[in-house]
């Protein structure tokens, strides 16, 4: 096709999209484009869609440059690199005109695009030049060289990029950079051609880097004290458990060279819980790490930490239900099911990060509130928050010291309680206080029958319904302890969109879609379960609220509708909405001008 | 006046009991419990420092009737094991004393009792083995055998889980099996594993007697006094009396040491049965089982193995004593984590 003298420059405003094999080693190649655009200080995101599967099966890798700050998936690829033929055919006829292709001649595959400005190389080859039986993983450094070039990347960022993406693996790095290098001569010897796209140097704020929302839990479990850690894998929350024992030996060991955290890879996700429980009971911070499955088979053991009122912190990597469902792709499906898991009246303490800083930060705060509360707090993130690379200026240290809660450790202090029982609501906060085993204090055979104020088996109906309406006032109480809602309010209140967790990441691009029709919009991120009053309050506030979710069947939105005041009901409209993929703006957008059309 | 007997550490025995039983008058339970509180008693454990662990069932809800004096956790069907884990991995200072059922052990719970032993969990794991849930009214359980009948349906036709089998298999390293109406060879037993450091499995045959102590059940008591097979006699020689001041029995005998300092002695009866040998364990436990028998005793013992805590080479304290300055790392660490990050 013939290229126009005087071309459009897009500069730092554009999507690539990479379609690779499973297991060939591109995901390195992807987070060394990635991370040498972030070093050049353009905001950027990337999006890792992986298959269910160790080798073989497709992946793609979306790359998005925006000077704007967008982060969610752009609604299209402007940039295709092609390097599995296995879904070559429609990845090439999925792309809009004008969309740039480079390709693996090597596959010797057609690309018969006469739209699409293409740009072949022959990377297996060349990747073979350098070392044969590394030409399958070798090849995908080439693509990184063509982009490069094309696009003005750095030489130093790349070269730094290479070296923390293959730390002290000297061979490793010598060989990759060679292969980079001759993808980017090869472009600029063979392409006379050039693309509209381009980045461009910003200023990168010094302090900013990427990191994994799993990641940043597991320091900030760390930092939280957790000392007893019980996990089954499963994706896609094992890399938070791995982080957790990866992060150990740096930064919890004891003077005398001992561990102050014991890590158990349980034999099941029951095995885990219960481990949870006995920790906490026994005055220790336990946690586990799970996706929905792990929940379900979870549901009875959590059960009996709110009944029995044992503290303990279960974070939920939501991945796409129900059953096995999708299991490397991303939805916030379980919110209900943390909310009240288990079988009988319950309710939980539902922690909502949506970037990593809040990541790390309830990663300390869940064991805070778990031993305040005396019950199981969730932590509730999901694969794209937890598995995707996203930008922070650096973990902020806890701003408070460890709250243990209620427990009595000496006569002294039990002495102090006035009518001391296990169960009883001495200071009217339903919050009652506790020993621990060890302790010789007024020991009570904990139980998950019913018991009265003292621990005692009890099947009275009023002591019954006085100990599960005490259970309600308690978590009732956490409401406004927890972290409140972030609101960016617009002067008209006109329209309101709630929404959590990783939306976060596409909520801007909405709302200024949202806002070029002409809407005014107002945004309110809820941050826990239950929602602090202040949500209501925006509820209140503004004539029509969205309530917008990555699930099916807006679950946020009933757990609001069940307990908003009823006058405030019909101001409620759910927009939800999910595929597996990180929410694309676009996408969500609409709905909510669909939505706000028909009720108008 | 009446003098009060103490135990070693200055405590009646009423330190060491507990409330009043709910179960069956009669119920084989009732007299483990009693054993129990004899037992820890004698051995001198310090109340506050025993956790009573247990899962679902009539077994399980014993703990309310012994030690009253102790922290306990009645847990959920099958995973009182799990829980255990968790408790011992923050406090390993705490000595834990469990109760399970067949049907907790040998059907629900037998993914997490099997784990429990792999771990070498340091507890002591009693199962009281009546072959039928009690609490559900009578339905057998997996331990039952082939060819017995309990009072009311039909004759089971299925193998039975030899719990103690298992346990050898897996390398548990004390494995023993008693019955309920044996009180001189169960305390003896249930003394040596609370010296014990590691996980010590006691499957005492404990007969129901509302529904399967007709003749025609192999775990009925009459049953199992004209069929139990002891391996030796058992006499448990505390580490606070001199082994010099016991009387030397007069045939052969063989001294186990635990890991407290006390002595398991087993007097020789009839064929001599080495513990330390786990096929010749095996063949035992499969002879009597052939012979539609019981076999009781010390069926294995290994001291040697590392228990859950120690392969995770934890810090001395037990961890929930630990406070901010050990859990929290400082400041100074958070900074050097953000710099790793940032590549400077």
């Amino acid at each position: 096709m013939e290229m126009h003298v005087k071309m459009e420059r897009i500069c730092n405003d554009f999507t690539i999209n990479i379609a690779t094999a499973n297991g060939t080693g591109s995901q390195s190649s992807n987070l060394i484009i990635l991370n040498s655009m972030f070093q050049m200080g353009v905001p950027v995101s990337g999006k890792n869609l992986f298959p269910s599967n160790i080798s073989g099966l497709p992946t793609w890798f979306i790359i998005r440059a925006s000077d704007k700050g967008y982060q969610s998936p752009g609604d299209k690829a402007h940039i295709q690199v092609l390097m599995n033929k296995d879904t070559w055919v429609k990845d090439l006829e999925n792309l809009e005109p004008g969309t740039i292709v480079i390709y693996n001649e090597d596959v010797k595959l057609p690309v018969d695009r006469d739209d699409c400005p293409s740009f072949g190389m022959p990377m297996t080859k060349m990747a073979r030049g350098i070392n044969p039986k590394l030409a399958r993983l070798m090849c995908n450094m080439y693509y990184v060289g063509a982009l490069a070039h094309l696009l003005g990347i750095d030489q130093d960022a790349l070269d730094s990029a290479v070296e923390s993406q293959f730390k002290g693996k000297e061979k490793a790095i010598e060989l990759n950079i060679r292969a980079i290098s001759e993808g980017r001569d090869y472009a600029a010897e063979n392409w006379e051609d050039e693309i509209p796209y381009s980045i461009e140097i910003r200023d990168k704020n010094p302090d900013s880097f990427l990191v994994e929302g799993n990641e940043a839990i597991a320091l900030g479990s760390i930092f939280g004290g957790i000392n007893m850690l019980s996990w089954y894998p499963i994706t896609p929350s094992s890399s938070l458990a791995e982080g957790i024992i990866k992060w150990l030996p740096d930064l919890r060991e004891a003077d005398d060279g001992g561990s102050t955290c014991a890590v158990i890879q349980a034999e099941d996700e029951l095995a885990a819980a219960g481990m949870v429980i006995g920790a906490g009971w026994a005055g220790g911070r336990g946690m586990t790490c799970t996706s929905g499955p792990g929940i379900s088979l979870m549901s009875e053991f959590i059960g009996l930490a709110y009944f029995a009122e044992v503290p303990g912190v279960i974070w939920d990597i939501n991945r796409v239900g129900p059953s096995t469902g999708l299991p490397t792709r991303t939805q916030q499906g379980d919110l209900t099911m943390l909310y009240e898991a288990s079988h009988g009246d319950t309710q939980h303490i539902v922690l909502i990060p949506g970037t990593v800083d809040e990541c790390f930060e309830y990663g300390w705060r869940a064991f805070d509130y778990a031993e305040r509360f005396q019950t199981m707090v969730f932590g509730f993130s999901d694969l794209d928050l937890g598995m995707n690379y996203w930008s922070t200026s650096g973990f902020q240290y806890p701003d408070s010291p460890m709250d243990r809660g209620k427990v009595l450790r000496s006569q002294k202090e039990m002495d102090a309680v006035e009518n001391y029982g296990r169960y009883r609501d001495v200071d009217g906060d339903g919050i009652p206080y506790r020993t621990l085993p060890g302790s010789g204090l007024d020991p009570i055979l904990y139980r998950g029958t019913g018991h009265d104020e003292d621990g005692i088996y009890s099947e009275d109906p009023d002591v019954y319904y006085a100990t599960i309406s005490r259970l309600k006032r308690k978590i009732e109480g956490a409401r406004d302890l927890l972290p409140e809602p972030v609101i960016r309010e617009e002067e008209e209140q006109q329209i309101g969109v709630i929404y959590y967790g990783s939306m976060e990441n596409s909520i801007t691009e909405i709302d200024d879609m949202l806002e070029a029709t002409g809407l005014s919009v107002s945004t309110c991120r809820v941050r826990a379960l239950p929602y602090h009053s202040e949500v209501e309050a925006f509820i209140e506030r503004h004539q029509k609220v969205i309530v917008l979710e990555i699930n099916r069947d807006g679950q946020m939105y009933g757990i609001l509708r069940k307990e908003l005041p009823s006058h405030l009901v019909p101001k409620l409209h759910s927009v939800a909405y999910t595929d597996g993929i990180p929410p694309r703006a676009r996408v969500y957008a609409d709905m909510i001008l669909d939505t706000l059309e028909v009720t108008v | 006046m009446s003098v009060m007997k103490l135990n070693v550490i200055d405590l009646e025995k009423s330190e060491y009991t507990g409330g009043k039983s709910s179960l069956c008058p009669g119920c084989g339970h009732d007299q483990i419990s009693n054993v129990i509180i004899q037992a820890a008693w004698e051995n001198g454990i310090p109340p506050e420092g025993i956790a009573k662990m247990s899962g679902i069932g009539c077994s399980s809800k014993t703990p309310a009737y012994f030690l009253g004096k102790s922290h306990g956790f009645n847990t959920v069907h099958g995973r009182m094991p799990s829980v255990t884990t968790g408790a011992n991995m923050v406090n390993k200072s705490l000595s834990f004393i469990a109760v399970s059922g067949d049907g907790d052990t040998a059907s629900i719970g037998i993914g997490q009792f099997i784990h429990a032993i792999r771990r070498n969990l340091d507890m002591v794991y009693i199962i009281e083995n009546n072959g039928v849930y009690g609490l559900t009214k009578g339905q057998y359980s997996a331990t039952v055998e082939k060819g017995s009948k309990k009072k009311k349906g039909t004759m089971n036709e299925q193998p039975p889980i030899d719990l103690c089998a298992m346990a050898i298999n897996l390398g548990c390293s004390f494995v023993a099996r008693s019955f309920s109406g044996s009180k001189k060879q169960l305390t003896a037993l249930i003394r040596a594993a609370m010296g014990h450091r590691g996980m010590a499995v006691i499957d005492v045959i404990s007969p129901c007697v509302t529904f399967a102590n007709n003749d025609e059940s192999y775990k009925s008591y009459n049953y199992v006094k004209g069929n139990d097979e002891v391996l030796h006699l058992v006499d448990y020689i505390p580490h606070f009396t001199p082994i010099e001041e016991v009387d030397i029995p007069e045939g052969e005998y063989d001294d186990i040491q635990m890991f407290d300092g006390s002595t398991l002695r087993l007097e020789t009866v009839g064929d001599e049965h080495d513990p330390s040998n786990p096929v010749s364990a095996l063949a035992a436990i499969h002879r009597a089982e052939q012979e539609n028998k019981h076999v009781t005793g010390l069926l294995y013992y290994d001291g040697s193995l590392q228990t859950a805590d120690e392969s995770l080479g934890l810090t001395e304290t037990p961890l929930s004593e630990l406070g901010q300055h050990e859990l929290r790392p400082s400041a100074n660490a958070l900074d050097k984590v953000n710099s790793g990050f940032r590549g400077s």
